[in-house]
């Protein structure tokens, strides 16, 4: 068979050097203009308190437009992992909605996600975080991710959220369990936002499904009309709601934490990577250390976590970072160990209110 | 390594501007195409590698000493050795266990009080893809088609080269030897269909394999659960997961080789467009079908003698093509039942009638329809998960199968396209038209960017 046959019998879309040249034009519009395009048509517009909705806790396209949002609309920027996004309050009464209430208007944007190991927090500051630079940043230290190995991501078999922002080959992540081709393609497409945007169609219409396998859910639904509608979720729902109770009601018991050693956990050394990333870009930072349920630990645990939160306060001191150590909130004002319930977020507002950095 | 993952795209990109300098110093090329095949493959299990180097090294051998042998009978010893060495690999890691099992069945049978153990081997990917490339060569070599590759190097990459490796296409020495001899060329008219073909072939893979595998994985997990309708779409759904999958494969492996300036043979033209299954199985693993015509079928005599005798060798190839897919009844029952479709379609084909007089849509479709029929015995983990698909499509009610409506419109706006392109008509003008192929290429790049999610699935055809 000569080559032209083969093409023939190939049934392959034949094309000559000037329409590829052609299709890749296209291609390169797509992929600028298409997420530019997109959130042009889909609004998201700054309201008070707003937080990422729980839902969209992977969607980092949406987190970046936030950001954007934020930065231009409030002074000073809140991050942090779960206990900042609050899963057992409602968006108004989260640490930064009451510090907003107590400053009388929209200073504190809440750009917390749920769920945010350090690690993965320094990927979040790091490829989607550039919208704050220059700007106040709070950021809350939660010592829960010290409190066992497996939180710590040391150990093997643990599945944690967000594995795409986390470090993909060096320093070593033992729980990261993706192949490498995965992690190839985790370190090429974050930040990049053509792939963010595709990552939040899946997230914001299908049910944080690919299309294809959403298909397969609603086989008979038109894929296009959630697409077309344009609706995103709303910004107040909670995986925790209806238990906001205190850990007490809740009937937890009080818990000897396999503490870390601090100065070998992932989870310090990707704390301290945030920290000098956000001083890298001229943010002004102020490290809250904790809160955190000490009523909740059992002696000896208690005094571990005190030695590790004092070697964690040097380490700010001597690079002369803001820090503020909260005291332990009364304990029914904690959900569990380290998310405070609506009246512990307000307890905490009103005593970094008067500190000079909220000013 | 999958050629639609990003490691596959390190590699490439690692391999692709090396072989750029050294492709006209042909000693270099060659040892550097040698050496990235075998990264290639190792990167599965290094262990691999001893086996694909063992096997070639046994080839290389034999013809060198078929060379050097002054009689007939001597030239035979080196080929049974070739022969026997192969088999031998394929007996021990493939069958092994399938022929463990059937003893111990019979053993069971006869009540006798012993169980052989059965052997836990690694099927080492790919194994029955490079080991028939390697006894091609010999064979060849031994009737003297071919001539005697030297550099041991070459011929290590000729057995290994890494685009059709794994799956295919089975190259003959014939055809790619004197490719690796010279210096090949690149022109663009190569770089440009090498990129053609890589799209579609990631299209087919990514975008509709492995769509199509979701739903047919779900029904196939349990059929138990599913009534009539479920499995009849779930087949149907396999049918074409298989086709794209595997020619997807193929369409990439030739394009990455029209990168490198070398032609591999044409593995796929449009099966289910066949109007019977002899035309079938031209249209369908091409390099397959060729192998087994010319190293099976013509060596058992093949259509010189009476009708039976012509029968009887359609049948012992069909077998055997059977048996090569996997250690399993299920594909020795497809391998029948495709030599039975053979036999009954050229019979129906010598009928004024048959040929005359139902319309070619008719054949096309009843040819599609039995082929789809017998992916149930290849899709099925055993012959006893194939028998209870098959008998609960025909026992079962018809339910809403929800399969997705988009699904079914790809495939068959794919199906149109084939129908039309294999017309002789305007249809074939109408899809070979500048805008309309532009058009084809543009939708695949957005379907593949926006939509379908590159994954990391494996090819259905690495198992064999």
């Amino acid at each position: 068979m000569s080559q032209t046959q083969e093409w023939e019998a190939s049934n392959a879309v034949r094309l000559t050097g000037r329409q590829w040249i052609g299709v890749g034009l296209f291609a390169v519009v797509l992929f600028f203009g298409a997420p530019r395009l997109w959130s042009r048509w889909e609004k998201l517009e700054f309201e008070p308190d707003y937080r990422v909705p729980h839902s969209l806790g992977s969607d980092y396209w949406i987190y970046r437009r936030w950001t954007q949002i934020a930065a231009s609309n409030c002074d000073v920027m809140v991050i942090g992992d779960s206990a900042i996004w609050g899963p057992y309050v409602t968006r108004d009464q989260t640490l930064s909605a009451h510090l907003n209430r107590l400053a009388g208007r929209q200073r504190f944007a809440n750009l917390a996600v749920e769920g945010m190991h350090p690690a993965a927090l320094a990927g979040l500051v790091e490829f989607h975080g550039a919208a704050y630079a220059g700007k106040k940043v709070v950021l809350q230290w939660n010592p829960l991710w010290l409190s066992d190995p497996r939180l710590d991501l040391r150990e093997t078999e643990f599945d944690f959220n967000h594995p795409q922002l986390v470090p993909q080959f060096s320093p070593k992540i033992p729980c990261l369990k993706e192949d490498t081709s995965h992690r190839i393609g985790n370190s090429l497409e974050r930040g990049v936002d053509f792939c963010d945007w595709t990552n939040h169609l899946q997230t914001a219409y299908f049910e944080a499904k690919s299309i294809p396998l959403w298909t397969i859910d609603h086989p008979r639904e038109n894929p296009l009309k959630p697409v077309v509608m344009l609706r995103l979720p709303p910004s107040d729902d909670r995986p925790e709601e209806g238990k906001a109770v205190s850990w007490a009601e809740k009937r937890m018991p009080r818990r000897d934490f396999e503490w870390v050693d601090l100065e070998t956990s992932i989870q310090w050394r990707s704390f301290r990577r945030i920290v000098e990333t956000l001083e890298r870009r001229g943010c002004v930072v102020f490290v809250l250390l904790g809160p955190f349920n000490e009523p909740m630990l059992k002696d000896g645990s208690l005094e571990a976590y005190v030695k590790i939160r004092g070697a964690a306060e040097s380490w700010l001191k001597a690079r002369n970072t803001s820090f503020w150590t909260a005291p332990p909130l009364p304990s029914e004002m904690y959900a569990d160990a380290s998310h405070p319930l609506s009246a512990g977020y307000l307890h905490l507002a009103r005593q970094l209110a008067p500190q000079a950095f909220f000013k | 390594m999958l050629f639609h993952t990003w490691v596959f795209a390190v590699f490439f990109l690692i391999v692709y501007p090396v072989y750029l300098l050294v492709r006209k110093n042909n000693s270099l090329m060659n040892f550097w195409l040698m050496i990235a095949s075998y990264a290639f493959y190792g990167w599965w299990n290094p262990l691999y590698l001893v086996l694909l180097f063992g096997s070639s090294a046994i080839d290389y051998l034999m013809v060198l000493f078929m060379e050097r042998s002054q009689t007939r009978r001597t030239r035979k010893i080196w080929l049974v050795i070739s022969l026997v060495s192969n088999f031998g690999l394929l007996g021990v890691f493939k069958y092994a266990g399938f022929i463990v099992d059937n003893v111990n069945a019979l053993l069971t049978a006869v009540h006798a009080p012993y169980a052989v153990p059965r052997p836990d081997i690694l099927l080492p990917i790919g194994i029955s893809f490079h080991t028939f490339q390697s006894m091609s060569y010999t064979i060849d070599a031994y009737y003297r088609k071919i001539q005697t590759e030297r550099s041991f190097v070459r011929f290590l990459t000729f057995v290994s080269f890494f685009p059709q490796l794994v799956a295919g296409p089975i190259e003959r020495a014939s055809n790619l030897l004197p490719q690796l001899q010279g210096t090949p060329v690149i022109t663009r008219r190569d770089l440009v269909d090498g990129l053609s073909l890589f799209l579609v072939g990631f299209f087919k893979k990514v975008a509709m394999a492995d769509y199509l595998s979701i739903y047919v994985d779900r029904i196939y997990a349990h059929p138990e659960q599913f009534q009539s309708s479920h499995l009849i779409l779930a087949t149907f759904a396999f049918a074409w997961q298989i086709y794209f999958d595997f020619s997807g494969y193929t369409d990439m492996a030739r394009g990455i080789a029209y990168f490198m300036g070398f032609r591999l043979m044409l593995n796929f033209n449009n099966p289910y467009v066949a109007t019977g299954l002899g035309d079938f199985w031209n249209r369908w693993h091409i390099s397959l079908s060729t192998w087994f015509k010319d190293y099976v079928y013509f060596p058992l005599g093949g259509n010189r003698g009476s009708k039976w005798f012509t029968y009887r060798n359609m049948v012992a190839t069909m077998l055997i093509s059977g048996v090569w897919h996997g250690a399993a009844w299920g594909y020795v029952i497809w391998g029948a039942l495709h030599a039975v479709g053979r036999v009954v379609t050229r019979e129906l084909e010598q009928t004024a009638f048959y040929r005359d007089r139902i319309p070619k849509i008719v054949k096309q479709l009843g040819v599609f329809v039995f082929v789809g029929f017998t992916w149930i015995f290849f899709r099925g983990q055993t012959w006893g998960q194939s028998w209870l698909v098959l008998s609960r499509m025909f026992t079962t009610g018809w339910v809403n199968p929800q399969f997705p409506t988009a699904a079914l419109a790809l495939i068959f706006a794919i199906w149109i396209y084939q129908f039309l392109y294999t017309s002789q008509g305007q249809g074939k003008s109408f899809v070979e038209w500048a805008p309309v192929r532009v058009g084809l290429a543009l939708a695949m790049l957005v379907y593949l960017a926006v939509v379908a999610q590159p994954g990391s699935q494996q090819f259905i055809y690495f198992q064999f």
